[in-house]
């Protein structure tokens, strides 16, 4: 069973403004997937449609294979929103408390998962603060915890290491590590590509409200993976004829089969080319999102960039 | 329950976060002690725990008009001056933010993801926002009730409809509170036109209030006339028929002519208000009835030896005169005739039309503003 199985979301605002067009997206059970994409693209969009906060214009799918927006559903899911307000008069205790109550958790099960989220979270000695006296990143953890105390199937967090220093960073990457150990499955909204590519199964890049690609960051990048040869001299003629690209010294064979390249090397040492550098390449998970991006602003210059 | 549990502890900390919450408490405490330092004894009236007295031949310990003055005290100026108006005006100040803060960004996606209806959750935020009104009101009731029970020896348990009565009065401005609140998303949005609401209220209230007055005047005029004309009229024909060239024949049609005359005035009069007071009732009909509300207290702890509390307040002593009247048209005759009928008037006014129409209006104003909260996408 899938954790999200969402297709065909459409929502149009009023104005006819077109947030998303048709996006069809499915995460796995027990694994961490990624929506990337720029600002406006529609991402928080989404998240707040499968989180009831917004009304779609046309939906269908399922959310732990109930209908969107079940309430039964909602009872299985955690949610960190972005730019998360939690009151201020509460202490953090009171926050994980209160919204844990609110998911219809008991109260004994309550106490228990706030003083071991607090812990988990490095918070145990901020409970009882008020949450006035947090820092950002404080709040980012107290708000995973906050999204956690029901002991969700599905994490879903947008932004979460927004405002959260590179220590902070790390210890969230471990934890949605040891939740997806532990079998949750984590749908994660972030603008943070090198996060993102650290954690995730699965990615899915969305720009302007359509989902332009989605598959696991190995066979997105696949296309891209290249070998580059960088030589002290001028090419020679007959690397235009067996290189994929020539392009000043640096010349490129696309794919990841080194064998292909040994006796073009070869043949470079007899030209008595000195060869600087050979190295495999792949395109990062940054340069998949660029090119995405550019794909949607210049859909014709796809082929040229390729 | 687990829910509502939440959400009414999480108001009550939202409330005592806030100063006001504990200002509004400390002013109410304050005035209860005040209340509390009026006694009674043999020679009257003690006032600030026996510093000042005030000698009385009537209002003495045990006195009905002891009870009388208490108990006025609090219905007239206790509930209607500082409940009705003072605490009200700090309660809206409070809480007019609840429903902005609610909605706004980051906060109503945490609410909104948690496994409520939305309409659920929209009314039980609605009923747990009443907490500051419904917390200061008992402590306040409470208070008063120790205070009569103390001074008067009677355990009044009537003091706390005041509970219930001031919660209602407070729900009625409330409910516009909150549909401003979600359509603008603003607090002082929601006080300023809660405000303008609640005086517009007051407005349409008054100008009944003093039609009412105008048209029962001039009914008991007509009546009043009516009779006179009948009467003067039998007068005119007794003595006619003993002599039909007595003196008096001419003063009498004069009068008959003059009180025909004025009681032509007072018809056309009556028309002309009728053609404004009518509407204004419907009006007031469809409005939630604050005053009326609030006045419904009065009705229910007056006692029942025939005591006219508020008039007492009011310094209006007319009810207990027990005075014959020997011109039924005379102005103070009339007066006193039209205040009794307007007074029965509003005592007549059922439960339903006081309170019953008030929540109607509340429900319609709730019913939009949750059919927004609903909809809307956050």
């Amino acid at each position: 069973m899938s954790a999200i199985d969402l297709v065909d979301i459409h929502k149009t605002y009023k104005g006819k403004v077109k947030a998303l067009r048709g996006v069809s997206l499915d995460v796995n059970e027990g694994e961490i997937y990624g929506l990337l994409g720029p600002n406006g693209a529609g991402k928080s969009t989404l998240v707040k449609i499968i989180m009831t906060v917004i009304h779609a214009t046309k939906s269908s799918g399922t959310v732990l294979g109930l209908p969107i927006g079940s309430v039964d559903g909602l009872k299985q899911i955690g949610y960190l929103p972005e730019h998360h307000r939690f009151p201020e008069y509460l202490t953090g205790t009171q926050v994980l408390l209160f919204y844990s109550a609110l998911s219809g958790v008991d109260r004994s099960t309550r106490k228990k998962r706030a003083s071991e989220l607090l812990n988990r979270l490095g918070l145990r000695d901020w409970g009882s603060k008020k949450i006035q006296t947090y820092s950002k990143g404080m709040l980012q953890r107290l708000g995973i915890a906050q999204a956690l105390m029901n002991n969700p199937k599905l994490l879903i967090l947008d932004e979460p290491t927004d405002g959260v220093d590179p220590v902070g960073r790390r210890e969230i990457r471990d934890l949605l590590s040891e939740l997806k150990a532990e079998g949750h499955a984590i749908f994660l909204n972030s603008h943070l590509l090198s996060e993102l590519e650290m954690v995730c199964d699965r990615v899915a890049i969305m720009v302007k409200g359509e989902v332009t690609m989605q598959g696991t960051i190995d066979s997105l990048t696949n296309e891209s993976k290249r070998i580059e040869i960088e030589i002290e001299c001028t090419p020679p003629s007959w690397t235009h004829e067996v290189f994929d690209k020539v392009d000043g010294q640096t010349m490129t064979v696309y794919g990841d089969d080194t064998s292909s390249v040994q006796p073009l090397i070869d043949r470079l040492r007899t030209d008595e080319c000195a060869i600087r550098s050979v190295k495999p390449v792949r395109e990062s998970l940054e340069d998949l999102f660029m090119r995405a991006v550019d794909y949607i602003d210049n859909p014709g210059s796809h082929g040229e960039n390729e | 329950m687990t829910v509502f549990k939440a959400l009414l502890i999480d108001s009550y900390r939202q409330l005592s976060a806030a100063k006001l919450f504990w200002l509004t408490l400390g002013l109410s405490g304050l005035i209860v002690i005040l209340y509390g330092s009026i006694g009674f004894n043999d020679q009257g009236v003690t006032v600030l725990y026996g510093i000042f007295d005030v000698e009385s031949e009537f209002i003495t310990a045990g006195s009905p008009w002891a009870r009388g003055l208490y108990m006025g005290i609090y219905s007239t100026f206790l509930v209607t001056i500082w409940l009705a108006w003072v605490a009200t005006i700090l309660a809206l100040i409070s809480t007019c933010s609840i429903f902005p803060d609610f909605v706004s960004e980051g906060s109503i996606e945490l609410s909104l993801s948690k496994p409520i209806t939305r309409l659920r959750l929209f009314f039980m935020k609605y009923l747990v926002s009443m907490l500051f009104v419904m917390l200061q009101v008992s402590i306040f009731c409470l208070g008063v009730f120790l205070c009569v029970g103390l001074r008067l020896g009677e355990w009044n348990w009537m003091i706390f409809v005041a509970i219930p009565i001031v919660t209602l009065f407070y729900s009625y401005l409330f409910a516009v509170t909150v549909l401003v609140g979600m359509l603008t998303k603003s607090g002082i949005a929601s006080l300023l036109v809660t405000g303008v609401f609640w005086m517009t209220l007051f407005s349409v209230s008054a100008s009944e209030g003093i039609l009412t007055g105008i048209v029962t005047s001039q009914e008991v005029q007509i009546e009043r006339y009516q009779e006179g004309i009948e009467k003067q009229q039998a007068k005119l024909d007794e003595i006619i028929a003993k002599s039909s060239g007595d003196f008096r024949i001419e003063s009498k049609r004069s009068h008959i002519d003059k009180m025909k005359e004025e009681n032509e005035d007072s018809i056309e009069l009556l028309g002309k208000v009728k053609a404004w007071e009518e509407p204004i009732s419907w009006i007031l009909t469809l409005l939630p009835k604050t005053g009326q509300t609030i006045g419904l207290l009065d009705r229910w702890i007056s006692s029942d030896d025939g005591f006219d509390l508020a008039a007492i307040m009011r310094g209006d002593m007319s009810e207990l005169d027990n005075v014959e009247e020997t011109d039924p048209t005379s102005h103070y005759a009339v007066k006193r005739e039209t205040k009794k009928r307007v007074e029965e008037d509003y005592d007549g006014r059922s439960l339903w039309y006081v309170i019953g129409t008030s929540v109607i209006f509340e429900g319609i104003i709730l019913g939009i503003a949750s059919m927004i909260f609903c909809r809307r996408d956050f």
